[in-house]
């Protein structure tokens, strides 16, 4: 008994030393931790991967000290090309003295040529492997996606996790992996992807006098819009806006500009808090037409003029305004999707295909077509809440 | 008689809960879906029926038998030579068979997701020899081990209740999209799934109340269906049906896809610890239903001499059977297994045993 009792404890403590480790184990400092990925479509027509690696130390040390550029960098961007993906990442793996991990990644930037060229290209290995999360932000950089990598952020030490935050929040239009395969692989809806671009914005005060006063920064730009997996085109802000309301998403904070009722030349500016889309199609085997009803709710943040507004008249007056301010964008979105592009990113398709369950068998193919040439009703309904901490404005002397 | 232990009903549920639902949770979506797309959730209610009839079948053919199991009565009904035949074939073409393809598919989904330079066979051997250790302590441990499974896949359902804010019910819409068609071919896969419920013929005679075997039977395949139907509808609410179709294993890619609060993220070891702990559990119950047999139909005195060579032969078989990689052993599953299992060890040779039973007047004895 004590020797099978003994025999067992050997055993055991052989057994704990064998399996603690397996076939594929890295110790975590051995690893290049990808923040963001970068795919460019070179004039040699390869494929360039561009990544930015975190450099763990700034991590490390408590305080974050090093937030400067130059003295301590937390980044360190690489790239290599091939023919794919994968080559360029086995290219890559020769200049990175580190295993190359791909878990933490939280941007995947397409540069503007291999947009045009094809996302198909991209997406395949980052929905593949098991490293990379769909959840990654997808998004569309003006001109080269390694530029787009190469900046530098003060706030959140590097630009992929910037740009990750940016998305994140939602303040323009924003898509994850995982939706625009969705959207990829649907007939009813075109995809859209975030745009981003590389301006010059902001600068680090102390530096100011010495050095460059304004540093590369990423932006949120618009929208890029595709058709299958090409780039077609891109939309800015203001057009962002409608695809947004179109899609049944709210963007938070969104602000509506609206000349103040009794004093058209100042301004009065409405955040939308929510906002309600219900599409509903007509089809009767020849036209097809959309009902499209907007609801959407706002309370007033700020007003220019020195009128008082806190009346049920002027409310109305504002809301009535801010319903026209909405439907000027989205009708001009919409035209620009239908006469423009000529395809539907708004998902009405899928709309039409929840309705009309056999036409849709029909229509599926050349569903772009038919939704260009579709009459759409937009009918806005705007609801002000309130109107901030105040009534009257501050500084009103009364009548 | 072989085995001496007994289990209770509660323990026979959870047992043959965890008999279908590990694999199926994870891989019956992608396939009920290529076919039947965001309709597949239909799919597996027609599934559940077909289980339903499946389980009354074994259970009423079970109690005319009392004491006996699946290996021992064929040769009541059929007499010594054609019972032995049929003892046998259930115990190499469904027992053996199935559960060899289920250490497969263990074997891939560990490699695939989580440990990409370590050998399929690794975990192969692995789960084997474990399900053989708890096979060689008999019904009850392994019954006992299967609670387990209980907690993670109430982990499972806690996931899916905070993943909620990811779904949109747009991506299910319309329903009835491609017609029932579709929808039976979905049903085929997950029905063969539920299937497997014919072990009952094997745990029956072990019940502490065999009389309970109807109430096993049928609870078990309501809750394995509705968990199945639950998932499958997570999974096509998260991803939709066109990126579900072309994932190998939907169900884990949903809960990646899953993120609470931006900090409750990278749930998807849960699936992982269900697939393992459930995996275990569910080769170790194909695993015991084969050696038992093989002791019942050679007329051994002790089934324990013959865990390590059907163990064997179980990771051996993998690649007689199901190809060398996970696209052949899919393919396999779905295109050969499902129709033969269907029809032969789950449905048509219950149904035919019955049929030769009731002619021959052999009706069951009245049982306590």
């Amino acid at each position: 008994m004590m020797i099978k009792k003994v025999v067992l404890v050997i055993l055991l403590i052989f057994l704990s030393g064998f399996s603690a480790g397996c076939w594929s184990h890295t110790e975590s400092t051995e690893e290049a931790i990808v923040l963001g990925a970068g795919v460019d479509w070179t004039k040699e027509g390869l494929i360039r991967l561009t990544t930015q690696i975190a450099s763990p130390d700034i991590y490390a040390s408590a305080g974050g000290g090093g937030g400067i550029a130059g003295t301590n960098p937390a980044s360190w961007v690489i790239s290599a090309e091939g023919r794919t993906i994968i080559e360029a990442e086995n290219y890559l793996a020769m200049k990175v003295p580190k295993d190359i991990y791909w878990g933490h990644c939280v941007i995947l930037v397409i540069g503007e040529e291999m947009a045009k060229k094809g996302t198909g290209m991209v997406i395949s290995f980052f929905t593949r492997d098991n490293e990379p999360r769909e959840t990654l932000w997808f998004m569309v950089a003006k001109g080269e996606a390694r530029d787009f990598l190469e900046t530098y952020s003060v706030l959140t030490k590097t630009s992929a996790q910037a740009a990750g935050f940016l998305t994140r929040m939602k303040k323009g239009y924003s898509v994850q992996l995982k939706q625009f395969n969705e959207m990829l692989a649907s007939k009813g809806v075109q995809p859209v992807a975030t745009l981003v671009e590389v301006k010059e914005e902001g600068v680090i005060p102390n530096m100011a006098q010495q050095e460059s006063p304004a540093n590369k920064q990423v932006v949120i730009s618009g929208t890029a819009v595709f058709k299958e997996d090409k780039l077609a085109g891109w939309l800015d802000e203001y057009y962002t806006r409608g695809v947004i309301c179109l899609q049944g998403k709210t963007v938070k904070g969104a602000v509506c500009v609206l000349p103040s009722p009794g004093e058209p030349g100042k301004k009065v500016s409405i955040t939308v808090r929510r906002e309600n889309i219900k599409v509903t199609p007509f089809y009767d085997g020849e036209n097809l037409s959309f009902d499209v009803n907007i609801r959407v709710e706002g309370n007033m943040v700020e007003q220019q003029s020195r009128e008082d507004l806190a009346k049920p008249d002027k409310i109305k007056a504002l809301e009535g305004e801010m319903e026209d301010e909405i439907k000027r964008t989205t009708t001009g979105t919409l035209e620009k999707a239908q006469s423009e592009f000529g395809e539907d990113i708004f998902g009405f398709g899928e709309v039409f295909h929840q309705k009309y369950k056999k036409e849709w068998r029909e229509l599926k193919n050349r569903w772009d077509e038919q939704f260009s040439r579709a009459n759409v009703n937009i009918v806005v309904k705007a609801h002000i809440t309130d109107t901030g901490l105040l009534s009257k404005p501050v500084g009103f002397q009364g009548e | 008689m072989l085995e001496q232990g007994k289990i209770d009903s509660k323990q026979a549920v959870i047992l043959m809960m965890n008999l279908v639902l590990p694999t199926a949770l994870i891989t019956i979506p992608a396939i009920s879906v290529q076919y039947a797309a965001q309709d597949a959730w239909l799919s597996i209610i027609i599934a559940t029926a077909a289980g339903l009839i499946i389980a009354l079948l074994i259970v009423n053919l079970s109690l005319k038998f009392p004491g006996k199991t699946l290996f021992e009565y064929p040769e009541d009904i059929l007499g010594k030579t054609m019972g032995k035949i049929i003892g046998f074939l259930y115990i190499w073409t469904f027992f053996l068979y199935i559960g060899s393809g289920v250490v497969a598919e263990f074997g891939y989904f560990l490699n695939i997701t989580l440990m990409p330079d370590t050998p399929a066979v690794v975990f192969c051997i692995i789960v084997v020899a474990l399900a053989g250790f708890a096979v060689r302590n008999g019904l009850e441990v392994l019954s006992r081990f299967s609670q387990v499974f209980l907690l993670v896949v109430a982990l499972l359902v806690i996931i899916f209740l905070f993943s909620i804010k990811d779904m949109k019910l747009a991506r299910v819409l319309p329903f009835f999209d491609a017609g029932l068609i579709p929808i039976v071919k979905g049903a085929f896969l997950p029905a063969s799934w539920l299937g497997e419920i014919i072990i009952l013929g094997v745990i029956t005679p072990y019940l502490s109340k065999p009389g309970d075997a109807y109430r096993v039977g049928v609870i078990s395949i309501v809750i394995d269906g509705s968990f199945i139907a639950v998932s499958t509808m997570v999974v096509l609410l998260i991803l939709g049906p066109n990126n579900t179709g072309s994932c190998l294993y939907p169900t884990f890619m949903a809960v990646r896809a899953i993120s609470i609060g931006n900090f409750l993220e990278r749930l998807e070891s849960v699936v992982i610890m269900l697939w393992i702990l459930g995996g275990i559990a569910k080769v170790g119950l194909f695993y015991y239903a084969a050696v038992l047999g093989s002791a019942q139909c050679l007329g051994l005195k002790d089934y324990k001499p013959l865990v390590l060579p059907v163990g064997v032969i179980m990771v051996a078989i993998i690649a007689l059977y199901f190809g060398t990689n996970v696209i052949e052993t899919f393919h396999y599953i779905s295109l050969a297994a499902t129709p033969y299992v269907l029809v032969f060890p789950q449905f048509g040779i219950p149904l035919l045993l019955l049929i030769v039973a009731w002619l021959r007047g052999k009706r069951g004895r009245n049982i306590k």
